[in-house]
């Protein structure tokens, strides 16, 4: 396949046109995978301060009590959004949610550990701890088999 | 009431029947009698319910897998007790700590066949991260560099030990009979234990390791009276290693 990007000035949000003979099963998928791409900056607070912060820069999302946080390699933020809502947002292929109350960056993820008493707890930039529920542990490997991470 | 409390009771119902069942057909025959103790038969009925319950427990983890665990299985020997003693199958109390044992085993075994399971999705899910395989399963390969100390302090050490006190012609075994077993080996077990867990975390095998080469000791220099002595080194060797595993999340060693 030939990929080819045009960069043009001033566009804000990337375009994607896919030229092909006919419709055949391989440009159905190309067109899914494209689709299931959510590259949307996410709105955070700090304190009374608005950011618009690029979807990598996260390690996770979580539910704290008062509403949903969002943390960084070196800082936390507020969301002001539901954790589904921000589910919904965000990439597929990068963020999954892990329990009820959290979704993470798979790229970030650095060790995981297994305790006698079957509690998997995943490490993020090698000092987060998270911890997943067995309930999701099969839609993590789902998610990461359609993101084709294997042998990266 | 819940979805999942309504399927814990219905499975409760039908294994309390099949139990039930098992307890009216088999009671008369274990027992040689036409009679039927309501008793056994009600305890039969208990354990059909609780092997009704029995996947219950391993379908969280940690701290609620643990309690339901632990629920589970105190229900379980209770109930098991009770058949225990109305079928007459032993005469004291150390034949039903026995058959209690025999009930333990049989969980850690269910536990380990899980255990297992969650190791290899937990291993799965490493690969398809692009992270290193990480530690062996209940970490025998990092045990292993200590079998060593553990066949010199468990079985080398109590055998020479003998061999020394023969030689001398010493009537009353002190060495090997108090100081060394109620002595030197916890220390030892529980000092090598620290070392362990302070290099590689929780190891459950390295106490399981002091306690069967210990065993063989015991079988060789004492009599079963002795088989306490195998505690004194596992139950040590495990507080070693926890205290150990307790130190390296406070200050991390590597390893």
């Amino acid at each position: 396949m030939e990929v080819e990007v045009r960069l043009e000035q001033g566009r804000e949000e990337p375009k994607v046109v896919i030229l092909a003979g006919e419709e055949t099963e391989e440009v159905r998928r190309l067109v899914e995978q494209l689709g299931k791409l959510r590259l949307d900056p996410v709105p955070v607070r700090r304190r009374e301060e608005r950011l618009l912060l690029p979807q990598e820069t996260f390690l996770r999302f979580y539910t704290d009590g008062k509403g949903v946080s969002a943390q960084t390699g070196t800082e936390t933020f507020t969301v002001p959004l539901r954790l589904y809502e921000l589910e919904e947002r965000l990439d597929q292929g990068r963020f999954v949610r892990i329990s009820n109350g959290e979704i993470i960056n798979l790229d970030r993820v650095t060790a995981v550990d297994l305790s006698l008493s079957g509690t998997i707890r995943m490490t993020l930039n090698g000092s987060v701890y998270a911890y997943v529920s067995r309930r999701y542990v099969k839609k993590i490997k789902e998610t990461l088999m359609r993101a084709g991470r294997e042998k990266r | 009431m819940t979805e999942e409390r309504k399927k814990s009771m219905a499975r409760i119902l039908i294994g309390g029947i099949l139990g039930t069942l098992v307890g009216l057909v088999l009671v008369p025959y274990v027992m040689y009698s036409r009679e039927c103790p309501p008793l056994a038969v009600l305890a039969c009925a208990a354990l059909g319910g609780m092997a009704g319950l029995a996947t219950q427990p391993f379908a969280d983890s940690g701290r609620a897998l643990l309690l339901r665990s632990a629920g589970h299985f105190i229900l379980t020997a209770a109930f098991f007790a009770l058949l225990v003693v109305e079928l007459d199958i032993t005469l004291d109390w150390t034949g039903v700590l026995f058959w209690e044992g025999l009930l333990a085993l049989l969980y850690l075994l269910i536990w380990l066949g899980r255990w297992i399971g969650w190791y290899l999705e937990v291993k799965r899910l490493r690969e398809l991260l692009g992270l290193s395989p990480g530690p062996s399963p209940l970490k025998w390969r990092e045990t292993l560099p200590y079998l060593p100390f553990v066949l010199l302090l468990c079985t080398a050490a109590p055998l020479a030990l003998r061999s020394i006190e023969r030689a001398m012609g010493t009537d009353i075994p002190a060495l090997t009979g108090i100081v060394y077993p109620m002595l030197i080996l916890p220390v030892a077990s529980f000092c090598v234990g620290l070392s362990l867990g302070k290099r590689r975390g929780l190891c459950p095998l390295f106490p399981v390791a002091c306690f069967v080469c210990y065993l063989l000791v015991v079988f060789v220099l004492y009599n079963s009276s002795a088989l306490f002595h195998c505690f004194l080194t596992a139950v040590p060797a495990l507080g070693g290693n926890l205290l150990g595993l307790c130190l390296r999340r406070v200050r991390p060693t590597g390893g």
